[in-house]
């Protein structure tokens, strides 16, 4: 254990302290900006009471959520109730450090270091495994809460998930036959060449449909939210949460939203390439990184308002409807966008 | 350093494992055998093997616990009783024996085999993505044909063994999500166990068709 | 010091006998299933011990294989567990001695 090693694990602590801080704090603002968009949608205002047009309303729901009773059923099984929403936050965090946020850039005092947490060889499988490990999560909240509507959405709500994780996952192979590995840094690196037309979305747009379909599947949202409306099974599989516990699932949902929209951003809409930056600041300088960073984020921005338009706009899938849609449907368009993209490559490359 | 995590991620794998073993809940075993998946997946990396760790926690722990805890769910399977067994007097006679293993498996372990075994380098290229990928495709190639025709029959052994054959009306159609609603809530002359088939859309066309009056609609009470 | 290959094998060694004494403990058979899968596990471990440490991928693809082959297994025993329930209304493997003399 020599100074290197340690240093570097501080290093490590220090950017996954930051990292959970921007993310934390973009998800509040994202709660708070879905209910204002799709306030404006609907033709109203959404909450502006608090702060200047309403900028200090996710830190009055949050200590409306600190505050609150937090009532326990009785006859749950304890262990899992307290476990579920630690499995479902928790798998959404996990899947944080493998994203690229920026270039290696250079700053000031610490020297040139690439701007992501970790970096690995099989990162985008590791990614597809802790969302897959997410599911237990809510299957658990549904069991553990000895509820029979809760049973009902927890049930439902994973089959849902797990039946859109292999479109997901198929869609994917195609951006890893383009790429040539699964490693994240190397396929942003590799979406870098033709002034942005290299991104995999113009080389694979079909498979970007679905990837964007199986996601908003795979994070419980309109038009797939089926399991958890309010109008449905009462409120799904967090029924029987309340404060804290609620806080959690909520915080696991929007984190999820947020991470499928940061994976969609680095595979197919190239990461932190912004087009003409690199003639422009030239690579690993200080305003290169900056500039990619400030790019990814408003690609992610782009994709999370995405997700807030279609909520406003789209009714729901009914639960077989939706199903049917994912198995029969779905499923046989990616395996035919796996086989068209691979038989472009071998004319064109 | 090393010598930590492994004393960590196996005490969590033992751990885990004797906790499958010994809970009579079985949520209770599934959720530990997923616990001795991941710290196994945990070992697989510090052996250099990343693919398969990442591998076994998508299909181990995300595809196959999954099924498993739908149907502990499904079927609402309860917790075992405690049974005294007839052959409590072997308990001794079964110490003694395991005793007795776990002596030769340490001698085994520590005494025997000194042959010098190369050391483990972590830049290996054997545990990454694309040795395993060039070796499934040139020299493995018939075990990775034979498996996906595997799991071809998995697939339809599955599905035959699941179906649920139940004899439908003819005539009858079937709609996702309809109601079925005894007839005693509408005519309680009708016995309980009457199960006779009302075609109506809704359950406020159903008295109308059978032209009781309708008890349940406060708005139509006149 | 880094972890010897016996230790590795050692753990391979402790896991298996856990899962055997569950498969002959157990009543529930998802439970007994589960030991099983344990077992698998074990095995999975060793394999991948040798092949990091003598450097041959050969013990990597064969736990691929066997991967593949405990899922297919899941499916299909999870589906007799299934249907054995749906007749005699318990999981208990000791019930189900019908066809004891």
């Amino acid at each position: 254990m020599d100074w290197a090693t340690i240093l570097d694990i501080g290093l490590k602590f220090v950017a996954i302290t930051i990292a959970f801080t921007v993310v934390l704090l973009i998800v509040a603002y994202t709660v708070l900006a879905e209910r204002r968009v799709l306030a404006f949608i609907q033709g109203r205002l959404g909450p502006n009471r608090v702060g200047y047009g309403g900028m200090l309303q996710p830190f009055a729901d949050l200590l409306k959520f600190i505050l609150k009773e937090d009532i326990v059923p009785d006859k749950s099984t304890r262990f899992i109730y307290f476990l579920a929403p630690v499995i479902a936050t928790m798998a959404a965090l996990m899947t944080m450090i493998v994203y690229p946020f920026g270039p290696e850039t250079y700053i000031p005092l610490i020297g040139t270091i690439p701007l992501s947490i970790a970096r690995f060889d099989v990162a985008l499988l590791y990614v597809l495994g802790v969302t897959s490990v997410g599911v237990y999560g809510i299957m658990l909240a549904g069991w553990s809460s000895n509820n029979k509507y809760s049973l009902m959405g927890g049930l439902r709500s994973s089959a849902q998930m797990i039946s859109y994780e292999l479109a997901l996952g198929l869609s994917l192979i195609g951006v890893i036959l383009l790429a040539g590995t699964l490693d994240l840094q190397k396929i942003v690196e590799t979406q870098s060449a033709w002034h942005g037309f290299r991104w995999f979305i113009f080389l694979h747009p079909l498979g970007f449909i679905v990837y964007l379909i199986a996601a908003i599947a795979e994070t419980n949202r309109v038009p797939f939210d089926l399991p958890e409306a309010e109008t449905e099974l009462v409120a799904g599989f967090h029924t029987e949460y309340s404060a804290m516990k609620f806080a959690l699932f909520f915080l696991a949902e929007y984190i999820n939203m947020f991470t499928v929209s940061m994976l969609a951003t680095t595979l197919f809409l190239g990461g932190w390439n912004v087009p003409f930056a690199e003639d422009l600041f030239g690579r690993g300088t200080f305003l290169f990184g900056l500039v990619g960073v400030i790019g990814f984020l408003l690609k992610v921005i782009f994709f999370l308002f995405l997700y807030i338009w279609l909520r406003g706009t789209l009714p729901r899938f009914r639960f077989d409807q939706l199903m049917n849609f994912g198995w029969k449907f779905l499923l046989p368009v990616a395996l035919f966008s796996i086989f068209l993209t691979a038989t472009l490559m071998m004319f064109f490359m | 350093m090393l010598v930590l995590l492994f004393i960590l991620f196996a005490g969590l794998a033992i751990g885990c494992a004797i906790a499958v073993v010994a809970q009579r809940n079985p949520l209770y075993c599934a959720i530990s055998l997923i616990g001795v998946f991941i710290s196994l997946a945990c070992l697989y990396v510090m052996l250099a093997a990343p693919f398969i760790a990442a591998v076994q926690v998508v299909v181990y722990a995300g595809a196959i616990m999954v099924l498993v805890v739908f149907v502990i769910m499904l079927l609402n399977v309860e917790q075992e009783e405690r049974r005294r067994s007839r052959l409590g007097f072997l308990v001794p006679v079964a110490v003694v024996l395991a005793a007795i293993l776990i002596a030769e498996a340490t001698f085994i372990i520590w005494f025997v085999d000194r042959s010098p075994v190369r050391p483990l380098s972590s830049v290996s290229d054997t545990g990454l993505t694309s040795s395993i990928g060039s070796a499934l495709f040139t020299k493995y190639l018939l075990p990775f044909e034979i498996t996906s025709i595997l799991l071809l029959m998995a697939i339809v052994g599955a599905m035959t063994l699941a179906r649920r054959i139940k004899e439908i009306p003819p005539g009858a159609a079937v709609v996702p999500g309809a109601q079925v609603l005894p007839l005693h809530m509408f005519d309680p002359t009708i016995a309980l166990d009457d199960t006779r088939a009302v075609e109506a859309h809704g359950s406020d066309e159903v008295a109308e068709v059978m032209g009781v009056p309708d008890d349940h609609d406060p708005t139509k009470r006149d | 010091m880094v972890p010897q290959l016996s230790w590795y094998l050692a753990l391979s060694a402790i896991l298996f006998t856990i899962g055997v004494a569950g498969v002959i403990i157990k009543r529930n058979v998802i439970a007994m299933f589960m030991c099983v899968e344990l077992m698998l596990n074990a095995v999975n471990l060793t394999f991948v011990a040798f092949s990091s440490f003598f450097h041959d991928v050969t013990g990597q693809l064969f736990v691929f294989i066997v991967m593949t082959v405990a899922a297919a297994e899941a499916a299909v025993g999870l589906g007799i567990i299934i249907a054995i329930f749906r007749n005699r209304e318990t999981l208990d493997v000791d019930e189900a001695s019908i066809l004891k003399l």
